[in-house]
């Protein structure tokens, strides 16, 4: 298949993009619940990324014209009310229903929503340690969050072609985003940025979705949430935790750590809090496991 | 001349009865005449009798025309819709503009539904008016003739907008329903689900929503604003029903220098002897402190700024 053939597949799908049905059933449960608690309704929708993005790109849409663009759950919450952030959340997972474990051929749903999950997890808790004010750890989770939002519509409009890619990555010990450039033309940050385009998504979570594989190359205002998506990136891949078809992570380089101001040893620090932090939201999904 | 007449100022439910003579049992709706153009804010049951009295007085001066504005569309400020005469004659023209909340339904479809075989005899599309029906945001609206149109989002159980009219240098707000925006997530650590991000985002959230909305009505001529319970009955189980209270809308008033407020949106069970009686309690606890003018909402009262 020609590379542009792959971009117009991607922007096609991109289009019409389902939500992870992993939590799609949580969603429903929590907004068909009457007594579901804003604390409740912020944390389902903040544990899944594609949900996340879809309810912050119709707040800030033409639809509500806020005036200034709404970059947290919370302040929607309290802006247009519990009712119509759970109804911009039922509608959008309702919408979603659509889509099934069947689509996920190349990576295993379940495994790549821990995966991210793990990231946003950690990046805030590293945001957290070197002394990020509490206002600014939500973005370190957002962008953590989304940041591989790109492999969705490769793994699942070209889903053939994507087995193929991460068999190669496999067979020669390659990264994924190096397989992915040789064998599909575009890489999961590019098709992410198609995403972040497609949803108006801006800030650090579309230059995170867009340059974690590429930090030498950015130059924009978000480097430190990108450094710290990338250490934690590395940090899910090697850990095991979740699985995003990666087996064979560029490792961050020691500038990226001493741009942050950490050391390497920090993460083994970090495999307690990010664990516990994983397993509440499990519990909180009922995913088991 | 900006002048104001009150048609309906009950909430949620008309109140008729000898109880109510008084303040009026209509539910909400407001005549606004900016020179010769007519703007109606709300069609709750008081647009009636608005539509009654545009039929014995303003028809013979030729066909009706107006604006129409629905702060949100509960069914109180919608149900008088029907029954506003109008919209039956021919020639008459209603631009009709309000917010929906996230759904697929239009704001046509949304208020209009009342005109189906099953709620009502004579079908939407069987009206000989002509309607254009607009679906608004927060926005400003150059009406032409000199008046403009400021919206604001309130703190509803769904999307509802404040209506902000200036027209020759006066200015008339209405701000109901909607009780002050407030942190919905705990703030108490030991709160198990306490999450310190959203409690002070959410502290800051809220603050940055109630100094909008002062904003919005600073300095008005008049307003007209929700008051559907005392301080008192709000916080005991009230808060997050929408409303405020009479002390609230008293202090934001003063706060934001209105010259005159009126407290609109009677609760169904509130007679004219309790109003009466709050009307007068509340008048001498601000008399001497404020230049602000109080009084309650009565059906038939018309200003003239």
């Amino acid at each position: 298949m020609a590379d542009s053939d792959i971009a117009h597949l991607v922007r096609e799908y991109v289009r019409g993009m389902p939500s992870l049905p992993t939590t799609v059933s949580k969603v429903l449960e929590v907004c068909n619940n009457p007594k579901t608690s804003p604390i409740d309704l912020d944390r389902v929708i903040q544990l899944d990324p594609v949900l996340m993005g879809r309810v912050l790109k119709l707040i800030n849409s033409a639809y509500y014209s806020l005036g200034s663009q709404v970059t947290s759950l919370v302040r929607a919450i309290i802006m247009l009310g519990v009712n119509t952030v759970k109804n911009l959340a039922l509608s959008s997972a309702v919408l979603d229903r659509v889509s099934s474990k069947k689509d996920f051929r190349a990576l295993n749903m379940e495994g790549f929503w821990r995966h991210s999950l793990c990231v946003g997890v950690t990046a805030k808790l590293i945001a957290k340690q070197r002394g990020i004010e509490v206002k600014g750890l939500e973005e370190y989770f957002a962008a953590g969050l989304l940041h591989d939002i790109g492999k969705i519509p490769l793994n699942t409009a070209l889903a053939d072609e994507y087995v193929r890619t991460m068999s190669l990555a496999d067979r020669e010990r390659i990264s994924l985003v190096t397989a992915e450039r040789r064998g599909l033309g575009m890489d999961h940050s590019e098709a992410g940025a198609v995403v972040a385009e497609t949803w108006k998504l801006t800030g650090a979570i579309a230059d995170t979705v867009r340059w974690h594989h590429d930090l030498e190359s950015y130059s924009g205002e978000y480097g430190d949430v990108l450094r710290t998506v990338a250490v934690a990136n590395f940090f899910a891949n090697r850990e095991g935790i979740g699985f995003s078809g990666n087996r064979y992570p560029d490792r961050a380089s020691p500038e990226t750590y001493s741009l942050l101001g950490i050391e390497k040893t920090m993460l083994e620090d970090l495999e307690v809090p990010v664990n516990a932090e994983i397993e509440k939201a499990k519990v909180f999904l009922k995913l088991g496991g | 001349m900006l002048r104001v007449t009150i048609w309906g100022d009950r909430g949620s439910m008309p109140t008729p009865g000898p109880d109510t003579a008084l303040f009026g049992g209509n539910t909400a709706c407001i005549e606004v005449r900016c020179g010769e153009r007519l703007i109606i804010i709300d069609a709750g049951s008081g647009i009636r009798p608005l539509g009654e009295k545009l039929m014995r007085e303003d028809i013979k001066k030729g066909p009706i025309s107006a604006d129409l504005f629905i702060t949100h569309t509960h069914w109180d400020h919608i149900m008088g819709f029907p029954m506003f005469t109008p919209i039956y004659v021919p020639g008459t023209k209603l631009h009709l503009r309000g917010p929906v909340s996230y759904e697929d339904d239009s704001l046509e479809k949304v208020i209009g539904t009342q005109l189906s075989y099953r709620y009502w005899p004579v079908r939407q599309d069987e009206l000989a008016a002509k309607i254009e029906y607009e679906q608004i945001k927060e926005t400003t609206i150059d009406l032409g003739d000199g008046i403009f149109v400021t919206t604001k989002y309130l703190n509803h159980p769904i999307l509802c907008l404040g209506y902000r009219i200036e027209y020759e240098g006066r200015s008339f707000v209405t701000v109901y329903d909607t009780e002050p925006f407030r942190n919905v997530f705990p703030t108490d650590p030991a709160d198990p689900s306490y999450d310190e991000y959203a409690a002070s985002e959410g502290e800051e959230a809220a603050r940055d929503e109630n100094e909008k909305v002062l904003r919005f009505f600073s300095g008005a001529d008049l307003l007209i604003h929700d008051t559907q319970y005392s301080a008192k009955e709000y916080l005991k189980n009230k808060v997050g029903f929408g409303h405020s209270s009479y002390e609230h809308a008293i202090n934001a008033c003063h706060k934001a220098r209105v010259k005159h407020l009126v407290m609109f949106h009677h609760d169904p069970n509130r007679t004219d002897a309790e109003l009466q009686e709050l009307e007068l309690f509340y008048q001498g606890k601000v008399r001497g402190k404020t230049s602000l003018e109080i009084e309650m909402a009565r059906e038939g009262r018309s200003f003239t700024l």
